[in-house]
């Protein structure tokens, strides 16, 4: 995916650094002719995924990075954000609001249920000498 | 990188504007629970969360909200919400929030209706 348009960033594992992966994104983007909702839309699903791969991928630990490599093409931007983890075994449901709220199931699945629901295509792969990616695509549309 | 919140309680007859400064995210939570406990404590049970327009809301600060809700809907009380951007507007749609409270465009016409 690397080519002469792509920019890369290396974040540190820590929780609020997400934030210049979005700002980053928000800029290139506009600079595309990205609209502000498409613009608002990748933030998000950026923010998501690199939390994800702090949390879960990377489980706290403040010595590893977090990788973001952002590339377009003609209509589309293409996010990929890397971790040291395992990537996901079993893809948990849609959380359920109404079960949350009545106590009945836990708090849990915001993070997956907003990039899936922000981008055109998401795509969460293992390789094994690289570790874990999330790969996103979002359409200017 | 967090922005820090800061709270401030407004009672407008028997509606509580709570003003929400800053980030909502999962640092948040502490915050919040003792936002709505001090609402509580101004005896109405009609609350409106009024955040700011430029406010980053992760999905840690939307399961902190979830929670809230959970709490205003054991307790039978009423949760408005205003100042939300277009963007978090469809967020709180898209995961149901809108299902427990309501979200308006502005304060003033938020107050008006809640009083109704």
């Amino acid at each position: 995916m690397i080519n002469e348009k792509t920019v890369e960033l290396s974040l540190p594992n820590v929780v609020g650094y997400e934030r210049i992966a979005m700002g980053c994104s928000e800029t290139f983007a506009k600079n595309l002719g990205f609209k502000r909702e498409r613009i608002d839309d990748l933030k998000t699903a950026v923010a998501e995924a690199c939390l994800n791969a702090m949390k879960h991928g990377n489980k706290g630990q403040t010595d590893a990075r977090v990788i973001v490599v952002m590339n377009y093409d003609d209509d589309s931007f293409q996010v990929e954000v890397w971790d040291k983890g395992e990537g996901i075994s079993q893809f948990p449901n849609d959380p359920d609001i109404d079960r949350i709220v009545n106590n009945l199931d836990p708090v849990f699945g915001f993070g997956l249920f907003l990039i899936k629901n922000l981008v055109d295509k998401v795509e969460f792969n293992k390789i094994d000498s690289q570790g874990h990616v999330v790969k996103m695509v979002i359409k200017k549309k | 990188m967090e922005h820090p919140n800061g709270i401030i309680l407004e009672n407008h007859a028997t509606v509580t504007l709570i003003k929400i400064q800053g980030d909502i995210t999962a640092f948040s939570e502490s915050f919040l629970n003792e936002a709505y406990q001090k609402a509580n404590q101004e005896g109405t049970n009609r609350f409106l969360l009024q955040f700011e327009p430029d406010a980053y809301i992760n999905s840690g600060g939307i399961a902190v909200l979830i929670q809230l809700l959970a709490l205003a809907q054991k307790n039978d009380q009423r949760i408005g919400i205003t100042g939300l951007s277009e963007h978090f507007k469809k967020i709180f749609n898209m995961v149901g929030i809108t299902k427990f409270a309501k979200i308006y465009d502005d304060t003033e016409q938020a107050i008006e209706a809640m009083l109704g």
